[in-house]
C-alpha cells in the first residue's frame, strides 16, 4: 500500500479515461461523471456493473484486477481478524480504509460500517488510482496516452 | 441449410460460440447457426478429422474449429477473447459440450461420476463465466444449454448424466435472474431421445421399448434440436429466458 506515491496529477491524466470506461460500462452520460461520483448512490451502479466497470478497465489499461482488490489492498498486512469482525470493520479497520480510500470525505464512513457496505463509498477516483496501483505493480506506469 | 430462408432471424452478422460441435446435435448447431449467417466458431475436445470435415462441409460459411479442454478454465477465456478480439463480440453461446457414462449407481467408478460432472456442469460455467462479460460489456446476448429430459425424468444407470442436466436446468434458471437486467437471455434445450452417436448405446440397450415412451413414435434427429437453438438464439426469442424447452416427440407423456 503505497498511498503517498499517487500524486493528483496521475489521477488527472488517468481520470478521462477511466471516466469514459464507467460512463459506458453505466450507460450514462459522460457529464454525469465526475472524480467525486459514488458508483452507487450517484451514478446507480449495480453489484454487475461494478464487474462490468472492473472487466472494462483491464482491458483498457491492460491491467489485471483481481475480484475483491480495493478491499484486500486496503487491508493491507493486517489480519482479517484485525480488519473485521463478523463482516464489520474493526476500529483500526476503519483507520485503515478511510487513510486508504482518502478520496472519500470522512463523514460517509458511518460506524459501524459492514464491510459488504464499503462499495457504497466508492468514487470515480478510487478507480482512478487503484487501475494507477495495478499499473504500477505490472510495471506498466503511465499506460496508454490519454485520450 | 436454412430451413427458413423467408424470416429474418436477426442472427445474418452475430457471432456464435458451440461448445462440442464437431458431432452429433452440436455439428446440427454449427450448421443452422452458420447458415442462418453467424460467425460460428465451435470447440472439439477429440474428433479434428470431424471438425476439420465439418468446415469444409460449409463452404462459403464463416465457421471456425478450435481444440478447447472446456474442463479448463483458462484455456476457455483464451478462446473467448480469441474470438472476442477477431469479431469483437459474441451475440450466442451455445452450451453443448456433454458425455455420458450410463451405469447403475454402485457400478460407476469414481471416474465416471467426476468425468461427467467436470464435462457437463463444470464445464458449462467455465466457459460461460469466459463468454459472459463480453456479452455484459454489449448489453446483448443469448446463452443456450444443452440439457436433456434425463434433468428432469429419471431413468435407469443414468444418476450421473441425470445429477448434471439437472444441474444444467438449476444453473439457467438462476444465470437468467442474474443477467436479465443486462438484456441477456439464458434458456436451456432439453433434447429427449435423438439419433446421435452419444446416444447409440441407451437406443440399442432399450430397443423398441423406448419408441413406445415417445409419443411421437420416433427418435429425434440432431437437426430437430438444432431447430430449437436456432429459434432461442434469434429474435423471435427476445422475451423468452429461464426457460428448459423440451424437444423430445413427447418423451413420457403418456
Amino acid at each position: 500500500m503505497n498511498q503517498a506515491g499517487i500524486s493528483e496529477e496521475e489521477i488527472a491524466a488517468i481520470y478521462p479515461k477511466v471516466a469514459a470506461t464507467m460512463a459506458d460500462a453505466l450507460g450514462c452520460d459522460l457529464e454525469k461523471m465526475n472524480p467525486g461520483a459514488r458508483l452507487i448512490d450517484d451514478l446507480g451502479a449495480e453489484s454487475i456493473d461494478f464487474l462490468d466497470i472492473v472487466f472494462r478497465l483491464e482491458r483498457t489499461f491492460k491491467v489485471k484486477i483481481p475480484r475483491g482488490k480495493i478491499i484486500e489492498e486496503a487491508r493491507g498486512d493486517l489480519s482479517e481478524a484485525d480488519f473485521e469482525k463478523s463482516g464489520i470493520l474493526t476500529e483500526a479497520g476503519l483507520v485503515r480504509l478511510k487513510s486508504f480510500l482518502s478520496e472519500i470525505p470522512a463523514d460517509r464512513f458511518k460506524t459501524p460500517l459492514k464491510v459488504s457496505e464499503i462499495p457504497r463509498l466508492f468514487t470515480v477516483e478510487t478507480f482512478c488510482k487503484m487501475v494507477l496501483r495495478q499499473q504500477r505493480a505490472a510495471g506498466t506506469a503511465g499506460g496508454p496516452a490519454p485520450a | 441449410m436454412n430451413r427458413h430462408p423467408d424470416l429474418d432471424s436477426g442472427l445474418a452478422d452475430g457471432v456464435a460460440i458451440v461448445t462440442g460441435g464437431s458431432r452429433g446435435i452440436g455439428r446440427a448447431i454449427v450448421s443452422v447457426l452458420s447458415s442462418a449467417g453467424m460467425d460460428v466458431n465451435f470447440t472439439f475436445l477429440h474428433d479434428q478429422a470431424a471438425a476439420d470435415e465439418l468446415v469444409a462441409s460449409l463452404p462459403g460459411k464463416r465457421v471456425t474449429a478450435k481444440l478447447v479442454d472446456i474442463r479448463d478454465p483458462a484455456a476457455c477465456t483464451r478462446f473467448a477473447e480469441q474470438v472476442c478480439e477477431r469479431t469483437g463480440k459474441i451475440d450466442v453461446l451455445v452450451n453443448n459440450a456433454g458425455i455420458i457414462r450410463d451405469n447403475p449407481l454402485m457400478a460407476l467408478e469414481d471416474e465416471d461420476i467426476a468425468a461427467v460432472l467436470d464435462t457437463n456442469v463444470t464445464g458449462t460455467f467455465n466457459m460461460t463465466r469466459a463468454v459472459a462479460p463480453w456479452m455484459v460489456s454489449k448489453r446483448r446476448g443469448k446463452i443456450i444449454n444443452i440439457s436433456s429430459v434425463a434433468g428432469e425424468k429419471g431413468g435407469r444407470g443414468q444418476t450421473n448424466y441425470a445429477a448434471s442436466k439437472g444441474a444444467i436446468n438449476a444453473f439457467t434458471r438462476s444465470l437468467a435472474v442474474e443477467l436479465a437486467p443486462r438484456n441477456i437471455m439464458v434458456n436451456a434445450v432439453a433434447p429427449g431421445v435423438i439419433d446421435t452417436t452419444m446416444s447409440q448405446e441407451v437406443r440399442e440397450a432399450l430397443g423398441e421399448t423406448v419408441l413406445s415412451r415417445i409419443l411421437l413414435r420416433r427418435i429425434g434427429r440432431p437437426e430437430e434440436v438444432a431447430d430449437a437453438v436456432w429459434f432461442l438464439s434469434s429474435r423471435f426469442a427476445d422475451y423468452i429466458t429461464g426457460q428448459v424447452l423440451n424437444v423430445d416427440g413427447g418423451f413420457k407423456m403418456e
